[in-house]
């Protein structure tokens, strides 16, 4: 089975308002992004609340752009662009956050989106590592167990993205512990 | 009628629901009704955005909100706080949310002058009671009381000001927040010391500095007749109200967060 056609399996049956580590090889990256939108936008017709801390929105707009994806139906919270002094372009479509280390703000704009947006939701975290670099672990477990609990009684997927090559045994457990399952994807390499 | 609905009636009789999700939740309900409330904090933190909303919520559900503007036009304030998505201007115009300058109330009652005596604290309280009677006001936000006390000059007076018309208010049925300014880095929760023991409830909003990022928070210090978290929160502004949560301690290490 194709690496996409393996992640669309694994997602497709996956209960309400599960929430998911998805840990994958860095050379994947483009091809995990194509069967999560995929699996959760085109055939569960959800919204995706895309969180941000590795790549400013506009790249992964480009991208979905590429890849055919309807950008109607992804939210961006970015928290990157603005850190990289200069790169955040007022788009419709995306909600910045200053900084990663705003750990609060980035609730709260994914607060905002599930109340402005009808309907069923996956909040999309990317990544883990990558907010990892800017905060420590203690406040990191803090936030996305509130987080991920928050959603989940709002009915809300939860997908974390965990690149395999930047993750560490901390990352690991921390994910264990707030996931319902987590989904080790493995083709490259 | 079913005992659950009738207790959460009987509930909802009790507490004057602010509307504001997370702030009821704090507040185990929302405000005590008839009670009396200081929100505090410096420039910027959002005190007059909580309040105007805290009125919205309650014009939409039929409970009449009075505005008292103190410190600028209530017409400029219309245009300055958030575009709420839930905003309806015929609320404003079947008068189930009114707004007033101070300065019209003085001038009415032919106050402008630049120190208030006993006399004329009297004369202010009995006329802000008769529009909340007259209006059949439920709710009411003072902005500010800070600016209102400057004029009274002395802690008795400034004392016998916030008791009176929280007592008038209160007897009234109407729940109020009185909008108190203090400094930034200030450590009491009012400008004069006396305005925060006379409360029944304390909200205090401030800006937190977290290795150089600025948070906006809210903590409930006080509140007469409810249990409620003190915890602090982290808040925002947005177009479908303030939003809040709890604010991250990292560990609870000190300066380690």
């Amino acid at each position: 089975m194709s690496l996409t056609g393996e992640i669309a399996a694994s997602l497709r049956d996956l209960p309400e308002a599960s929430a998911i580590a998805l840990v994958i090889k860095i050379d994947d990256y483009l091809d995990t992004m194509r069967a999560v939108l995929d699996a959760f936008i085109v055939e569960k017709e959800l919204t995706a609340v895309y969180i941000t801390s590795t790549i400013p929105s506009q790249s992964i707009t480009n991208v979905l752009n590429i890849l055919e994806i309807d950008l109607n139906r992804v939210k961006f919270v970015d928290c990157i662009s603005h850190i990289m002094m200069g790169a955040a372009v007022q788009a419709e479509h995306t909600h910045f956050v200053e900084s990663p280390t705003m750990l609060e703000n980035i609730m709260l704009k994914v607060e905002f989106l599930m109340r402005s947006i009808p309907g069923k939701k996956l909040v999309l975290l990317d990544s883990i590592n990558s907010l990892a670099i800017h905060n420590n672990t203690k406040i990191l477990s803090e936030f996305l167990h509130i987080m991920v609990n928050n959603l989940r009684a709002k009915e809300a997927y939860t997908l974390i993205l965990s690149v395999e090559e930047q993750s560490s045994d901390e990352i690991t457990n921390m994910l264990g512990l707030v996931c319902d399952e987590m989904l080790v994807i493995s083709e490259s390499g | 009628m079913p005992e659950a609905a009738a207790k959460t009636d009987a509930a909802d009789e009790d507490r004057c629901i602010t509307g504001i999700d997370g702030l009821d939740r704090i507040l185990n309900g929302g405000i005590p009704r008839g009670n009396t409330v200081l929100i505090t904090g410096s420039c910027g933190t959002g005190k007059t955005t909580l309040s105007f909303e805290f009125l919205l919520h309650g014009a939409m559900n039929n409970e009449n909100g009075l505005f008292i503007s103190v410190t600028e036009n209530w017409k400029k304030l219309l245009k300055n706080v958030i575009p709420y998505s839930f905003f309806d201007e015929s609320l404003v115009k079947s008068k189930k949310l009114i707004l007033i300058d101070l300065s019209s109330i003085y001038q009415k009652l032919g106050l402008e002058k630049e120190e208030f005596s006993m006399e004329d604290i009297d004369i202010i309280v009995k006329a802000v009671g008769d529009i909340v009677r007259e209006w059949k006001i439920k709710r009411l936000v003072i902005d500010s009381i800070t600016s209102i006390c400057f004029q009274l000059k002395t802690k008795e007076k400034i004392r016998d000001f916030i008791l009176s018309m929280g007592k008038n208010l209160s007897d009234a049925g109407c729940t109020s927040i009185l909008v108190s300014e203090i400094s930034p880095g200030e450590q009491s929760y009012s400008m004069y010391g006396v305005e925060e023991a006379i409360a029944d409830g304390i909200v205090l909003m401030a800006n937190l500095e977290r290795r150089g990022d600025l948070l906006r928070t809210l903590q409930v210090v006080k509140m007469r007749g409810t249990m409620h978290s003190r915890a602090k929160y982290v808040l925002d502004l947005t177009p479908v109200g303030v939003l809040l949560v709890p604010l991250l301690k990292g560990g609870s290490v000190a300066g380690g967060v």
